[in-house]
């Protein structure tokens, strides 16, 4: 599929994810609890607490959880012109990562920090009763808040840390939507608009102005990032080693992160200036996952390397139908979340935070 | 697809399906799979399709040494059966004839698992994954229809039912129905090679196993109180876990498979418990259960196996179990129960750097190598009967349970007499009908009462 300009696409997905037509064989829709009127509240109140973008200093901030209070640290990315994806220079990049696209970024916040276990896993065990879809059984508009009606994990079978840590240390196992549910649930208590990054976005912020392999040189590895030769087989706490020049932590390495887009088998189609390319998934699987883990080699963790998920990632779980909310296989992978300055419309909210409602596999 | 079944009078209601039993007496001779002629298919019935159920009968169908079908359904609540069989259609929509389950084979109600093993003939497979608290009559009618059997893990929650499933238990052996039960570790390949590795003497005399599961609050172990207008026991039913008469609560269904799993390496089962629990920040919960408890379990020649588990959130966690050894120590279970990651080193540390052998990754996926192993003692008559042990394992861990729930070091004899049955009247539960436990005047239920209550784990009324 070719990429488009980013709000003509987002309008066409709209219509697509509106009237899903399905390539597959014929699906039961998963309808998610928390329907258009819930998004559009929870766009008004953000509207509301960001006022007029343009008198936003772009500052680094600090951003307090209220349901938690929790706290995560987001670093302001300046918008740009950056080469997305690698070419034949690099020996190590596949087919996948090629052709190298000049494109252009909008200027947004990303966290600092991979999201940890102190932010996500209240957001995972709620100790509520949930439907599978993960809407609370007992949702009365009267009573609970706009952000009671977001749709949540149930829970899961098994320790999700997989004894590796929690506090201090990131979240880990998320399938696409619970990490979109998670950005959703973000957004309507703080009033900031939160999403997984594009994969443009992603790679401009890993690159952070460097056009290198990494964003150091290939002999620092060991001081900026967690791989499988320095790990001891389990992630590390996030932002303990050395940041990239944006002062963004674990780029590369410690978790693999979500991005947003689908994944596809290469750049081809991406048009050269295009203003924040994105795909937005069409199917479950596969969806893009960027940076390497704690459980690669060091090839994994470059810059433009890129990996689909697949539905293997839920070998482990032996209920059927298999939990829409946990990745148990993928014990390497994570995700950041990033907030554009500019504040979208609703539909656009919706599509990012949706992208994996009312698929099952 | 057509029922290529001799023609048989399918019974579907309950004021008949007593009848069933007798209008099929079978004989006693031993069923061996693929009597009937041309027909070398094994057939399937689910009774309890919840996600457990349907991932079994789908680990079922993925058998790649026999053809399996799943032909008929039971469950007590009609929009779980439907998303059953929704789920299972779904996973097999390029062998739609995998799932062959018509409408007039799903049986909803507290009877259906006797239509739904009807539909079944002699020498087939029915999967018993309800709550525990049914599995003896379904185990007990499953024997008299001739039929191998696959149920999960607990096996009983109490001492009356834990003899009674022993009975049973030889009843089956004497009719040579094979018996699987759902303790897969078993069937873990990483572990049957630590296993035969610690028998060879790898880690010494084993002194002292730890394991641990501690996580937040899942599955349906902390409940708030039953909604206006629901069906007592079906409620309860969905929310097994915090029910100890349905599920042995918590520790009996999140514990017996680390229980299981060290004493298999240890090769002994315990022979006496104490323990410590308690519940905390307990608000609006009004299930059942201790949110922690730590138990001492002694084996025969003296060595421990400590146990300790924790259902809050916010608190380390850990799913893991270790043995120590005089020789060396190993790792049962590094986290969670698949993959076992499992390793043998030379001092006690588990660090890299002392491992002395460990089982290459990635490894066969249990839950379907428990199927694998049943169906192929089921095609080649090999004995197989794992209810024995799941009976003992049952027992053992309800040992744990108890001590913590009585404060008092309880014996096997000690648990496996205990004459406390929580569902006496399990085989003639209505919808409408008490449930086996019920709510005080403040909407809670009994809970233990260490040293207070200390024969029983809850006061009856």
């Amino acid at each position: 599929m070719a990429r488009f300009c980013f709000i003509g696409f987002l309008l066409l997905c709209w219509i697509a994810t509106t009237g899903r037509l399905f390539s597959d064989p014929p699906r039961r829709q998963i309808v998610s609890s928390d329907n258009r009127e819930l998004i559009q509240k929870i766009h008004d109140f953000i509207r509301e607490t960001t006022g007029d973008v343009n008198e936003v200093p772009m500052t680094n901030y600090r951003e307090t959880i209220p349901a938690t209070g929790a706290a995560f640290d987001m670093v302001a990315i300046p918008a740009g012109r950056f080469t997305f994806g690698a070419d034949d220079t690099d020996a190590d990049a596949e087919d996948s990562e090629k052709p190298a696209v000049e494109v252009n970024i909008s200027p947004f916040w990303m966290g600092r920090c991979e999201v940890t276990w102190d932010e996500y896993e209240p957001f995972m065990i709620t100790q509520v009763d949930r439907k599978k879809h993960g809407g609370r059984i007992d949702f009365d508009a009267n009573v609970h808040a706009v952000v009671d009606g977001i749709s949540q994990p149930t829970p899961p079978y098994t320790e999700m840390s997989f004894g590796m840590g929690q506090s201090g240390f990131p979240a880990i196992s998320m399938t696409h939507h619970a990490a979109n549910k998670y950005c959703q649930w973000l957004s309507a208590q703080t009033g900031h608009f939160y999403r997984l990054p594009t994969e443009a976005e992603w790679e401009y912020a890993c690159r952070a102005g460097t056009n290198t392999p990494y964003s150091f040189g290939d002999d620092a590895l060991e001081d900026y990032a967690w791989y499988y030769d320095n790990s001891n087989d389990k992630y590390q706490k996030v932002g303990t080693r050395k940041p990239n020049p944006w002062g963004l932590h674990d780029m590369h390495g410690n978790v693999a992160e979500w991005v947003a887009d689908a994944f596809q088998p290469n750049h081809r189609g991406t048009a050269t200036g295009a203003q924040d390319p994105l795909i937005l998934p069409q199917t479950l699987y596969p969806r893009c996952v960027r940076g390497g883990s704690w459980d690669d080699d060091p090839e994994n963790l470059r810059s433009t390397a890129r990996r689909g998920s697949d539905s293997s990632w839920k070998d482990q779980d032996p209920q059927l139908p298999r939990s829409m909310w946990y990745h148990t296989d993928a014990q390497w992978l994570g995700f950041r979340v990033v907030r554009p300055l500019d504040v979208p419309d609703a539909d656009t909210m919706d599509a990012f935070w949706n992208s994996a409602t009312g698929f099952s596999d | 697809m057509t029922n290529p079944l001799p023609r048989r009078q399918f019974v579907k209601t309950a004021a008949t399906t007593a009848m069933a039993g007798s209008l099929l007496q079978l004989t006693g001779h031993s069923m061996v799979h693929g009597e009937a002629p041309g027909d070398n298919e094994i057939r399937l019935a689910l009774v309890g399709c919840g996600g457990r159920g349907t991932g079994a009968a789908n680990d079922a169908l993925h058998v790649d040494n026999a053809k399996t079908k799943l032909v008929a359904m039971a469950d007590v609540s009609a929009p779980r059966l439907q998303s059953s069989i929704d789920a299972l259609s779904n996973e097999f929509t390029d062998q739609p004839e995998k799932v062959d389950v018509p409408e007039d084979h799903r049986f909803v109600g507290f009877d259906g698992y006797k239509s739904a093993m009807d539909v079944l003939r002699p020498g087939d497979i029915v999967i018993l994954t309800t709550p525990l608290a049914f599995r003896a009559p379904h185990f007990e009618y499953a024997i008299q229809r001739g039929l191998h059997v696959f149920m999960e893990k607990p096996l009983t929650a109490d001492g009356p039912t834990s003899i009674k499933m022993s009975e049973l238990a030889q009843q089956a052996d004497a009719k040579n129905l094979k018996c699987g039960v759902g303790l897969m570790v078993r069937h873990c390949r990483a572990r049957q090679e630590l296993h035969k590795r610690i028998q060879d003497g790898e880690i010494g005399d084993i002194l002292t196993m730890r394991a641990y599961r501690m996580h937040g609050p899942v599955a349906s172990a902390h409940s708030t109180a039953k909604p206006e207008g629901m069906s007592e026991v079906l409620w309860q039913i969905e929310r097994f876990h915090s029910f100890l008469w349905a599920s042995g609560g918590l520790f009996s269904d999140f514990y017996i498979h680390q229980i299981d799993e060290t004493s298999w390496m240890k090769n002994a089962w315990p022979v006496k418990a104490q323990a410590i629990g308690g519940r905390h920040y307990r608000g609006d919960y009004i299930d059942q259960n201790f949110d922690h408890y730590s138990v001492e379990y002694t084996y025969a020649d003296g060595a421990k196996l400590f146990f300790g588990g924790r259902t809050i959130i916010g608190c380390k966690n850990d799913m893991s179990s270790h043995a120590h050894g005089t020789k060396g120590s190993a790792i049962i279970s590094k986290s969670g129960h698949t993959p076992g990651n499992v390793a043998i080193f030379d001092d006690q540390l588990f660090k890299r750097r002392t491992e002395r052998w460990k089982f290459g990754q990635p490894e066969p996926n249990p839950y379907r190598m428990e199927w694998v192993d049943l169906v192929d003692a089921i095609i080649n008559d090999c004995p197989y009967n794992e209810v024995h042990r799941g009976v003992e394992a049952s027992l053992v861990t309800n040992m744990g349970r108890m001590a913590a729930h009585t404060g008092q070091e309880i014996t096997i004899e000690q648990m496996r007499n205990c004459s406390h049955e929580f569902a006496p009247n399990v085989a003639s539960l209505t919808a409408d009908g008490p449930a086996p436990v019920m709510p005080g005047e403040d909407g809670k239920y009994p809970v233990p009462e260490p040293g207070i209550l200390r024969d029983v784990e809850y006061a009856t009324s």
